[in-house]
């Protein structure tokens, strides 16, 4: 568990690295520097290949190498000390990542409330019901709903209750109308994605052998349900919400972008348009923490869960494995 | 519905199923697609996308990026010049419509076209020489595996620029990476194959084995993945249009329509119902396409 954990570490601290890396050296690449961009309208100059080479002063810093920029900014991420952004000045990358992440935060932790709350009631049903029209009505729909992007409930949503019945704002961030339209649309993108998972989850279950064993005895449906079926069956769905979460607080980025929500999302969406390079590295970097960081302890709540789950032999029981392909199905939205 | 009422009765049916069972391998993936009667319709629909998308600039009404200032807004079916209405810079959001389908099929099948081409070398590369290449395309894939694969695509752009090029080559690298792991897979399993060996024994090379024998039967799942692929760059280049980085104006994109028109959804909802509606359609079709192509493949279900 230990030598396990640790290569996981290291894996992990490598993968951080290589992508700080290609992040840091893409960003050198881009043509043109921030002070091009001023004045100009935000975003449609981007297409030009207007290289004012290296007169761009931006804020600084960019007459010395490379490699100490690069060395400088990842020692100013590990100490949370990040420089200045260029958008914002009186700003640094860490106190925007402050001010703006609370709100990607709880936005997608309302939206994973919502979709916990349909998810596992309509996976249960559709279970219990296999192959009837509670099955596969509701199966249809998530499929449908699976195959479309978060930021069209968005706008579906607005359309319906900002456009035509003028109920919630089209966007901004003042208020609980506010988180309405946002939260819905994030929950919706994943409550798909969950049902199906508590389905295939509840399905393999009741095949098991101490279910029958369990009816063999006399169990009253609802002793079999309650007390083999659900435990069993909602020990993977717990694994699932976390990346499930790590993908809606990263997968905001759209929904914020759109209605003007200061979530981190937004920052990053204006630190690209704008070419605020280090606000861009910051906040790229930040997301990728929070993804491996939720996928690793993933992973080993798998492990505390479901013992019969080996990590250094690939001998693993056919229901988890079918289960973990069906988990990386649930999540692999954003891998 | 029809095949079953024809149908006299069940045994004569299971006879002649076995009878005339359907020869070539193509024949048999259809009737199994077509089992998936959502699919066939979708593919339906996708091949009127498809022929639009050719056809686009001989039936749209009006050029798609000529402005008239001085018939904004106009309100869809009240002229019947412009039957859908027109945008903020008085275009026609009909044409508008129909050339941006043809900007999100060029991206949509372009950069699952190189994402898949990039899959097959690298995944069949690592997957057939094995040893030292397979190591090192797999520590790459493993790096690019744990990059947020919107947040490379952002990047690239921002690097690349806006041109359609640019838009295709961004989403491109940031989706080929399951499928090379797919390629690689299904080349190690089709490796130890008897007539891969038979093949080699004869004195086939490394190219001809890898081209002749194993891609062929690797296609199937690799072609299923794309499919899935396409829906994805259309919606990743709708999603970089919200993020105010999708393909540059003038080209007309649904994703910026849809942006154009959000200032004014309050009042004006014709502005972005019909790139919504027909973004929507699209990427479903394709999607339920690749259910059945998923189908198709699939040989689990058919006793041989």
């Amino acid at each position: 568990m230990i030598r396990y954990l640790l290569g996981r570490l290291v894996r992990l601290v490598l993968s951080l690295f290589a992508v700080s890396i290609i992040t840091f050296v893409l960003l050198q690449l881009v043509p043109g520097s921030y002070s091009d961009l001023q004045g100009a309208d935000v975003g449609s100059g981007l297409g030009g290949s207007s290289v004012v080479g290296g007169s761009g002063g931006g804020a600084g810093g960019e007459e010395q190498p490379a490699w100490l920029s690069y060395v400088q900014f990842m020692k100013g991420a590990i100490t949370w000390d990040m420089p200045a952004s260029y958008k914002y000045p009186q700003l640094t990358v860490n106190e925007i990542i402050e001010q703006a992440f609370p709100v990607s935060f709880t936005i997608a932790f309302l939206a994973m409330i919502v979709s916990v709350c349909i998810a596992i009631p309509t996976g249960l049903i559709a279970a219990a019901r296999q192959n009837k029209f509670l099955d596969y009505g509701p199966m249809f729909l998530f499929t449908v709903i699976t195959a479309l992007p978060g930021y069209l409930f968005a706008l579906v949503l607005i359309l319906v209750f900002a456009s035509w019945l003028r109920l919630l704002p089209t966007g901004g961030w003042n208020g609980p109308q506010y988180a309405i339209i946002p939260v819905l649309a994030l929950g919706l993108e994943h409550v798909a994605r969950m049902a199906r998972f508590v389905r295939t989850s509840v399905l393999e279950s009741l095949r098991e052998e101490y279910v029958v064993a369990a009816r063999a005895k006399g169990a009253t449906p609802a002793t079999v349900w309650v007390r083999h079926v659900l435990r069993n069956s909602l020990i993977p769905v717990v694994t699932v919400a976390g990346p499930m979460f790590a993908a809606m607080a990263t997968g905001t980025v759209f929904i914020e972008a759109l209605m003007g929500i200061p979530g981190l999302g937004m920052f990053f969406s204006v630190a690209a348009r704008t070419r605020d390079l280090p606000l861009m590295m910051g906040a790229t970097l930040f997301f990728a923490v929070l993804l491996m960081l939720v996928n690793l302890l993933v992973d080993l709540s798998y492990r505390l869960l479901d013992p019969r789950i080996r990590y250094q032999t690939p001998r693993t029981s056919v229901r988890s494995r079918r289960l973990a392909r069906a988990q990386l199905e649930a999540v692999n939205q954003n891998g | 519905m029809a095949d079953i009422q024809e149908a006299p009765a069940a045994d004569t049916v299971a006879t002649e199923a076995v009878r005339e069972r359907p020869r070539s391998e193509l024949a048999r993936m259809w009737s199994r697609f077509r089992k998936n009667k959502i699919a066939v319709v979708s593919l339906a629909f996708v091949a009127i996308l498809v022929i639009t998308a050719i056809i686009a600039p001989l039936i749209i009404p009006h050029d798609p990026t000529a402005q008239d200032l001085r018939n904004r807004f106009l309100p869809s079916f009240t002229d019947a010049s412009h039957p859908l209405g027109t945008d903020t810079l008085g275009r026609d959001i009909l044409s508008r419509l129909v050339m941006s389908l043809r900007t999100a099929l060029v991206i949509g099948f372009g950069a699952e076209a190189i994402a898949l081409f990039t899959a097959i070398v690298i995944g069949m590369a690592a997957g057939y020489r094995g040893g030292r290449t397979d190591e090192v395309l797999m520590a790459f894939n493993d790096i690019m595996y744990a990059f947020p694969s919107y947040l490379l695509t952002v990047i690239l752009v921002v690097v690349m620029g806006r041109s359609t090029g640019a838009v295709i080559l961004a989403i491109s690298i940031g989706s080929w990476v399951g499928q090379a792991r797919l390629a690689r897979a299904q080349t190690l399993k089709i490796k130890s194959f008897g007539y891969v060996e038979a093949g080699r024994s004869m004195g086939a090379g490394g190219i001809t084995t890898t081209l002749r024998y194993i891609l062929p039967n690797a296609l199937g799942p690799l072609l299923v993945a794309t499919s899935f692929g396409i829906p994805a760059a259309i919606a990743a280049e709708a999603g970089l249009a919200i993020l105010g980085l999708g393909v540059a104006p003038p080209t007309p994109s649904w994703g910026g329509m849809i942006i154009d028109g959000y200032h004014d959804v309050i009042g004006r909802p014709f502005l972005i119902i019909w790139p919504l509606l027909l973004f929507g359609l699209t990427l479903l079709a394709f999607t339920f396409v690749g259910d059945g192509l998923r189908d198709a493949f699939d040989t689990s279900e058919e006793d041989r």
